[in-house]
């Protein structure tokens, strides 16, 4: 029991590093239907801003939200230069090629400025585990859940309660009646690609002491984050969070009860079926697209 | 950052020179490693041995009344770019030589360019057994090595953790590179002669953050130690893992354990962790010391400790080899100075060893099972892990083809 419930803690950790990530790529899908496949570079870049901060001796905690708003601006950047020149011209795909071109270049770019060996990223918290109902959690994996839960929950809380956050859907219901109500979508689109940089990078500095920092960290989290959004389904917050524990739990549990060789197997067997079964995702709306 | 600017100065000085000397007839020596990413601390000090050889034996006149000159490439540590690199070196700048490979998948994509080209590779840092044999059945074998391969390693571990140290259930955690997987299938056939089975035989992946459930199946099998075979960052995260399980035993394996990024990212956890090692950054011998200090004061390095101390000797080692080789050849075509590898006259005074006939025709090993010992991770470097070993550092341990302890190598 006792591994059962290590086993459930380590996956519950590790699927909301994944969730955190994943939560980027629904912030902008809610908006322009589009994806930032730089995602995990986006991750990358604010692991390695907040780690050079944190190197010239700035506070762990005040370190965020100068973080934050290095993710903002990345964010935008993204959009005006990938984005917003496919989506004027309706292209389907454009979007995709740009957004990934734009991660390899934030990749290389950080490969020459920080080198590409993995770096430790000091713990703001105790390194010692806690013992929690007879199973070991580290302070900084509360951390993680924390700071990820609370960061969906501001993020659905701007988009249902506030008027700017009802822009936003109102852009991703229909973007054209949108506009016609006087909705400037086009900054919608931007602040939301802005958002979802930003979480970005606030999930970088939340699970860089966990993880190691390095130029290439991004490549497989944003991958598996990617499957975390589309069993999760790319239209609900919440989604993305019971995706993110499915696949964590799903990969530590079977690494202990089957084999750590086929640890990634289930994860990608669910993937697959709910792509086969219910395309919208776990806990997404079913939309229907008028062609 | 003022470290990294001093290493591109000191880069760009030593290039700078080669560039110079490119002017004249050169010979050209081609060094391929992973000199960014997981495997780059190896890859770079391999590198840096080579350029304080390269430049100590311009210094002196370089070979045959020419300058050396080294054309450096980055593999990445991946398959692909190290088999482009190969044809580069042999089609394009046409190298006389080729030193380097840090992983073993790496030297077993590329190596056979050079092996149907006729031009000699001395691996001086991949461990894997079979790559000095991956040509057993052509006459010719261009492939040589002056690093301590798995077959020694493996059993040497065992050694530690079975007979030195008494555990009896180990558990074997492995990465599933080539490396991983052909490093863990020495680990189990040397357990095997000493009659142990591992109580738990564990797998990951390169750039894992996890490693609960590896950790978790070793614990519950009882295992008194963790034999590991990864790299750095990897191994990091098993020591990790061990802090966050509130379960710590001993963790013995291959030489990567060495790595500055599996002593950086470990922390505290990562102490104690022992590993077999050709060199140890002591200065035991004249010879040792002055490459250290030179080392230290052409490269800057953090806290005076070397990233890879093995890989910088190694790649410091395999250049004199070199040298030695094309100097008795009298000549630059590679038939030549691999019969002249395989018999070599005039003894080579290096920082591992000493070299006095280090191949034959059948023996293309340099290192052999008396003469890597065992490091431990103490106060965030590699130190000796037995004061006698220390003691004796002085004594230099040659080639013995008659040493105890390596294993047949499987094909």
């Amino acid at each position: 029991m006792e591994i059962l419930l290590q086993l459930v803690y380590s996956g519950i950790a590790l699927g909301m590093i994944y969730a955190v990530i994943a939560f980027g790529y629904q912030l902008t899908f809610q908006t322009s239907d589009t994806l930032n496949f730089g995602q995990g570079d986006a991750l990358m870049l604010g692991a390695m801003v907040g780690l050079t901060l944190v190197n010239m001796g700035v506070n762990y905690w005040l370190m965020i939200p100068m973080v934050i708003v290095f993710g903002l601006l990345q964010g935008s950047l993204v959009e005006r230069i990938g984005v917003r020149p496919a989506i004027k011209i309706k292209s389907e795909f454009g979007w995709i090629m740009s957004t990934i071109a734009l991660g390899i270049i934030f990749k290389n770019v950080a490969e020459n400025v920080w080198g590409r060996d993995d770096l430790k990223f000091p713990s703001p918290l105790p390194e010692s585990p806690l013992k929690f109902l007879g199973a070991n959690v580290l302070p900084m994996e509360l951390l993680v859940v924390a700071g990820a839960v609370l960061m969906m929950l501001a993020v659905e809380f701007f988009n249902r309660k506030s008027i700017y956050g009802k822009a936003v859907v109102a852009t991703f219901n229909d973007r054209d009646a949108a506009k016609l109500m006087g909705i400037n979508t086009g900054l919608v689109i931007t602040f939301s690609y802005a958002l979802s940089s930003a979480t970005a990078a606030f999930a970088g500095v939340l699970i860089a002491p966990l993880t190691l920092t390095g130029a290439t960290m991004g490549a497989v989290l944003g991958l598996k984050a990617f499957a975390v959004a589309i069993i999760g389904g790319l239209t609900s917050g919440m989604g993305i969070i019971v995706g993110g524990i499915i696949l964590g739990i799903a990969e530590t549990t079977t690494g202990f009860y089957i084999s750590t060789g086929y640890k990634d197997v289930p994860g990608l067997v669910l993937l697959l079926l709910v792509l086969a079964y219910k395309p919208a995702g776990l806990f997404g709306k079913t939309a229907i697209k008028k062609v | 950052m003022s470290i990294r600017f001093t290493n591109l100065a000191v880069a760009a000085a030593v290039l700078s020179i080669a560039g110079l000397a490119a002017a004249a007839d050169t010979i050209k020596i081609g060094v391929d490693g992973p000199f960014t990413g997981g495997s780059s601390s190896m890859g770079v000090s391999m590198r840096d041995g080579v350029r304080l050889a390269v430049s100590e034996i311009n210094a002196a006149g370089g070979v045959l009344g020419r300058k050396l000159e080294v054309v450096e490439r980055d593999d990445q540590a991946e398959k692909g770019r190290g088999v482009q690199i190969a044809q580069e070196f042999i089609n394009k700048e046409k190298v006389v030589a080729a030193v380097g490979y840090i992983n073993t998948g790496v030297a077993l994509a590329s190596q056979r360019f050079f092996q149907e080209a006729k031009i000699p590779v001395m691996n001086n840092v991949a461990t894997g057994s079979i790559i000095t044999h991956q040509f057993d059945d052509q006459p010719e074998n261009y492939i040589f090595r002056n690093a301590a391969h798995d077959s020694i390693q493996a059993p040497m571990i065992v050694e530690e953790a079975i007979t030195r140290r008494g555990f009896k259930k180990v558990a074997i955690l492995a990465d599933s590179t080539n490396y991983g997987q052909l490093g863990r299938e020495d680990l189990e056939r040397a357990l095997g002669l000493k009659g142990v089975k591992p109580v738990a035989v564990e797998k990951f992946n390169i750039k894992d953050v996890d490693m609960t459930a590896q950790l978790l199946k070793a614990k519950e099998a009882g295992a008194e130690a963790i034999l590991t075979y990864g790299i750095g960052p990897e191994l990091a995260q098993i020591a990790n893992g061990m802090t966050k399980l509130g379960w710590k035993v001993p963790m013995i394996g291959s030489w990567t354990l060495s790595m500055a990024n599996y002593i950086d990212n470990a922390g505290p956890g990562g102490e104690g962790a022992r590993m077999p090692q050709t060199f140890i950054q002591e200065p035991t011998t004249p010879k040792r010391q002055s490459f250290i200090i030179s080392y230290l004061k052409t490269f800057n390095h953090k806290n005076a400790r070397i990233d890879s101390p093995v890989s910088a000797a190694q790649g410091y080692d395999s250049i004199y080899l070199l040298a030695a080789a094309i100097t008795q050849a009298k000549s630059t075509e590679g038939p030549k100075i691999k019969a002249a590898l395989e018999n070599l006259q005039t003894p080579v005074t290096g920082v591992v060893t000493s070299y006095n006939k280090p191949f034959t025709a059948k023996d293309h090993e340099a290192i052999t099972a008396n003469i890597p010992v065992f490091g431990e991770v103490k106060g965030q470097r590699v130190v000796y892990a037995y004061p006698d070993d220390f003691k004796k550092a002085s004594e230099v341990r040659v080639k013995d083809v008659n040493a105890k302890g390596a294993m047949a190598v499987k094909k």
